[in-house]
């Protein structure tokens, strides 16, 4: 007998007139709750990621500012022939100051066509839009960005200093290519023209530039360029293609776009977790609707299609509040981790939609396919006999949904197979030791049981005797907190913990580029102040180039060779007396005498595999260096002292271009003599270290701020959890308050018991919370940071006074009304 | 359709009513497995309903009164033995084609009255002739509310409606469709004697009008002697079926 198409239709119309009828059942909005939680969290990190990867891949060689980039520490005197447009601009941080004020920026000195591609938007005021153009300022005049315009106190039009030179700030950098995430960045940005550099006195030998090449044109004079340079460059010099910049970008971005998905995946697992219990209870309490709807007629089919419509539905609203969740989320999470891109972003994309639309409907039908599948197999018989079961799904058919559901969320957001198998690996094992933990806890609660009386005793024994329910609340509500309070403690000791740590005679201020000729007026002006400061130490900047006469390259292994060490020009120093904070490891510190004799700290000795007795070559612009390894150094790098990773015998390093650093400690009462410093010598670079590690912090606290975002659904889909199991035991409970009703319990008594129950268990979540954080953070702290182990005693007060506050009102919001309802009425419910 | 074999039936089964009956069971068993062995729960039971018939089946508790109505409305196959629905033999049927068969033509009433907490009464009565795909399900369920006096409770659900109130929704439901035959499981075994008597009384002018075979069970014998025709069950064995 076939059945006609119009049964489907109306079967259809049935589904969704009976969900709109049965909308306010607790199950349904915990089960759309936590599906709008579960898709809010992805798509959060969907949005930005696919803005992001769409900008770069609209943008390209607008991004980079080039279709071709060559820099270098040194200038390239000889270049081959070439087809191409070309912008040359060199790279340097400098003071600029304006009266008292002073601040560190990063100037780019450009020519009239930078950049190469795309452009530079500079605006006549902050905060206005600007118009795109090339980056050249007038002459006399610089651009600069706006931050720095209130830290100096300046505005458009004023003059500033930068070096031994006057210049009007002409307007404001709005945005220019290549920059990204200017979070990062640590000194604003300020443009002028490259033939003003010089007048400025700002570069002296030995300073730190770079020199950056931009070039723009058709592929195939592109691509004879790249062949022509590769040969002549060397490590420290780098060839960026407009694509290849762009996927080093994308990929590096990619990377940390994959972990963010990921630890969003966590919420919507964990979302999950509260559908697949309100489903279950969903079907639990539909087994006599469907029964009867079997009676009245209605086919194994039409059940499937009416119970599929429902879920559906659900299904796709539930995803769109999400994803709308989302995109208004995206915009916050952008501010934290793109503050300098987000105005370049493009509009919110479509993918992402069906993105999370597509990921609510999976972990739905994931989660409630077994459920919805055994309503569809309810026998109508069960209208006469309410005990009857529906026939049971195979064990193999729930698995398998649920498995190939959680695989391929997985493997959609991980991206690649190991990855999915370390992201389940990992999640299995966290969960298995929550799980344990709460075993342990509840244990625990059984012995404050036995001494308690009262509602509290009973509220207790509720919570034993749903232990499978108060292992998997307990269990998803500590992951929750205990992610939260990591966060919480890792942003509050690490980078506080790190400043209160350093003497407080530690230099704030680092003087970089003091001139040979500058050293004894420098010294002078320190002690006329009184204040405090390191040896000078001579800088020069050269490049590891051999080991016992072999490229170094070719003494590594092959996935050392291209170590960061290798790649940058490293500061070279000489000096007779042991730095303090450095403590000889090996061999013996050469001390006065005056030979090839070199120091190498312990960390690049091992990475590079040096030993004492080693003969090492540097590349000093055209000259070389060789001198042999006489000791090996621990250095404590945190000491915020100047530190070297190679340090010459006396009087190697005398005949080479050298600028000199000294680090010096201001006291707050001290601070006038800064400005004043900055006025005698204008080309020295000072670094607040202060204001360093407060911008450091700054980040630091943005990205916390960014992942904390993406806890609040944690903690949300943890809530979740603790109400779809409670609901899921609202019927058991509910007929045991009646009992006890009808046997003389009093109303307050039951609703004692149920706060007891609920307070317990947010206290020993909010305790193992406070537990598991503890030593996470004590490893952290002793593994990574060398910082000293400490508790935390406010945390052990507030977190298991949170917990127990947030699962206390979820607790109460969900079962208040059971004590109210009259035993009658109950029992008439029943049923 | 195959015609009935009327020889195969007792002699009080009334051979008149067999060829045309509504409801046929022939030799119908039902056993289940325990841990002791099968335990017979039917044995070999016979029966003939015509249309418009009135036949109440009785017993004491465990008799084996519902698991024959649930088979004989094709809830629930026999162990052995055939069963004819409205000229269908249900052991030709799988579950789904049973279900179709039941769709519009046959109505239940049940002693829990199993209606739908979420919907109100008028909804109640709406869900059979939505799901028969009724044009006019309105009308007839506002109608069929009139009918059993609850005009007035339209809107209230299930909650807030009385026991007998619920029933009554219960066979108005189970009359809107205009069905062939009611199944009515111990209609009155949840309401007071006076609640109970009145629902009997709607019960059997509803179907005295509309013309409809009616099945129940139940074990109050003032309900079962309103039946044309008795079917008194012992130990799951037929002990009685005559005119009532």
């Amino acid at each position: 007998m076939k059945r006609p198409s119009a049964s489907h239709s109306r079967m259809l119309r049935l589904g969704l007139w009976l969900l709109r009828r049965e909308r306010k059942a607790g199950e349904w909005r915990v089960l759309l709750l936590a599906l709008v939680i579960g898709v809010g969290s992805v798509s959060t990190t969907g949005f930005l990621g696919d803005r992001f990867k769409r900008a770069m891949g609209e943008e390209g060689a607008r991004f980079l500012g080039a279709d071709l980039l060559v820099t270098s520490p040194r200038p390239l005197e000889t270049w081959p022939a070439h087809r191409l447009a070309e912008s040359r601009a060199l790279e340097f941080a400098s003071m600029v100051s304006r009266g008292d004020a002073f601040q560190l920026a990063t100037v780019r000195a450009v020519d009239a066509a930078y950049p190469a591609r795309g452009a530079v938007r500079i605006a006549a005021r902050p905060f206005e839009p600007g118009t795109p153009g090339r980056a050249l300022p007038p002459r006399g005049a610089i651009y600069a960005d706006q931050e720095l315009l209130p830290l100096l106190g300046a505005q458009v039009g004023d003059r500033v200093q930068i070096g031994s030179e006057h210049f009007r700030i002409a307007g404001v950098v709005v945005e220019e290519p290549g920059q990204l995430g200017g979070v990062f960045g640590l000194a604003p940005r300020v443009f002028m023209r490259a033939d003003e550099v010089a007048s400025t006195q700002v570069l002296q030998p030995g300073s730190r530039v770079t020199y950056l090449y931009q070039f723009a044109g058709e592929a195939p004079a592109l691509a004879e360029l790249t062949q022509a340079l590769k040969p002549q460059l060397d490590r420290t010099q780098r060839l960026i293609g407009a694509r290849e910049g762009v996927e080093t970008l994308r990929g590096a971005f990619a990377n940390a776009d994959r972990y963010i998905q990921l630890t969003a995946l966590i919420s919507l697992l964990l979302s999950v977790a509260a559908i697949a219990i309100a489903a279950h209870r969903h079907a639990l309490r539909h087994y006599d609707q469907a029964a009867l709807l079997r009676c009245m007629g209605a086919t194994s089919a039409d059940l499937r299609t009416l119970y599929l419509a429902q879920l559906a539905t659900l299904g796709v609203a539930g995803s769109l509040v999400g994803v709308a969740l989302g995109a208004v989320l995206q915009a916050s999470l952008a501010h934290l981790l793109l503050p300098d891109a987000v105005a370049r972003l493009p509009a919110l994309g479509f993918a992402p939609v069906l993105a999370g639309v597509a990921s609510g409907l999976l972990a739905l039908a994931g989660a409630s396919a077994p459920a919805l599948l055994r309503l569809v197999r309810v026998p109508p018989l069960r209208v006469l006999r309410r005990d009857l079961p529906p026939l049971p799904t195979s064990a193999w058919v729930s698995a398998f949904a649920s498995m190939s559901m959680l695989l391929a969320l997985t493997a959609w957001y991980a991206g690649e197979l190991k990855l999915v198998g370390i992201f389940l690996g990992a999640l299995a094992g966290l969960g298995l030791l929550l799980a344990l933990l709460a075993q342990l806890a509840l244990g625990l609660g059984r012995g404050v049981q036995k001494m308690s009386y009262g509602p509290l005793r009973f509220g207790l024994a509720q919570l034993l005797r749903h232990r499978f329910d108060s292992t998997l609340q307990l269990g998803a509500f500590t992951l929750a907190l205990f992610l939260v309070a990591l966060l919480a403690l890792v942003r509050s000791d690490l980078v506080d913990g790190w400043r209160q740590q350093l003497p407080a005679d530690a230099p704030n201020y680092f003087l970089v580029n003091i001139a040979p000729h500058q050293q004894k007026e420098v010294g002078d002006f320190l002690a006329r102040h009184r204040l405090a400061a390191s040896e000078l130490y001579p800088m020069v900047r050269g490049r590891l180039v051999t080991k016992n006469g072999q490229p170094i390259e070719s003494t590594l292994p092959p996935e050392q060779s291209d170590a960061a060490t290798l790649r940058r020009e490293l500061n070279l120093s000489h000096t007779v007396t042991l730095p303090a904070n450095n403590r000889v490891v090996s061999g013996d510190w050469f001390g006065s005498r005056r030979a090839a004799e070199i120091s190498v700290e312990a960390g690049m000795a091992e990475r590079l595999g040096l030993a004492l007795g080693d003969e090492l070559g540097f590349a000093v612009g055209d000259q070389t260096l060789q001198a042999r390894i006489t000791s090996i150094r621990s250095v404590k790098w945190d000491s915020m002292q100047p530190n070297f990773f190679v340090i010459f015998a006396a009087g190697q390093l005398d005949t080479l271009p050298a600028s000199y650093l000294a680090g010096v400690r201001v006291p707050d009462s001290a601070s006038g003599a800064l400005p004043e410093f900055v006025r005698s010598f204008p080309g020295v670079t000072v670094l607040a270290l202060d204001k360093l590690i407060a911008q450091v912090g700054a980040v630091f606290g943005q990205i916390i701020s960014a992942i904390q975002l993406l806890l609040g659904f944690l903690l949300a889909a943890g809530m979740a959890v603790v109400v779809a199991t409670l609901l899921a035991s609202l019927d058991a409970r509910q007929q045991e308050a009646v009992l006890l009703r009808t046997l003389g319990a009093q109303r307050a008594y039951l609703a004692k018991g149920l706060m007891s129950e609920f307070l317990a268990l947010g206290l020993l979540a909010g305790l193992l919370a406070t537990v598991c954080a503890e030593i996470a953070m004590a490893l952290i702290a002793e593994r990574l940071f060398d910082l000293p182990l400490q508790l935390h005693p406010w945390l052990w007060l507030s977190l298991p006074a949170a917990g127990a506050l947030l699962v206390g009102t979820s607790g109460w919001l969900t079962t208040r009304h059971i004590t109210r309802v009259p035993p009658m009425q109950s029992i008439r419910a029943l049923n | 359709m195959t015609p009935p074999d009327s020889t195969r039936f007792p002699a009080g089964a009334s051979p008149a009513l067999t060829a045309d009956g509504v409801v046929i069971a022939r030799a119908l068993s039902q056993r289940v497995a325990t841990a002791d062995g099968p335990l017979a729960i039917l044995s070999e039971v016979d029966l003939a309903v015509a249309a418009g018939e009135t036949l109440a089946i009785t017993g004491a508790s465990g008799s084996g009164k519902s698991t024959l109505l649930g088979l004989l409305a094709g809830l629930d196959h026999p162990s052995s033995g055939e069963i004819v629905l409205l000229g269908q033999r249900l052991d030709e049927l799988d579950e789904d084609a049973r279900a179709r068969l039941r769709a519009g033509r046959i109505g239940f009433v049940f002693q829990s009255f199993q209606l739908l907490p979420a919907l109100t009464a008028l909804e109640n009565i709406l869900l059979p002739l939505e799901l028969a795909g009724r044009t006019d399900a309105r009308e007839r369920a506002t109608h069929w509310l009139d009918r059993v006096g609850l005009a007035a409770r339209a809107g209230h659900t299930p909650r807030q409606l009385s026991g007998g109130e619920q029933q009554r929704i219960a066979i108005a439901r189970a009359f809107a469709t205009d069905p062939q035959i009611v199944f009515a499981d111990e209609p009155t075994g949840n309401l007071d004697a006076d609640t109970g008597a009145r629902i009997i009384d709607l019960l059997f002018d509803l179907n005295a009008r509309a013309g409809t075979t009616l099945v129940l069970v139940t074990h109050d014998d003032a309900l079962a002697s309103r039946c044309q025709r008795r079917l008194r069950l012992v130990a799951g064995r037929v002990a009685d079926l005559e005119p009532a």
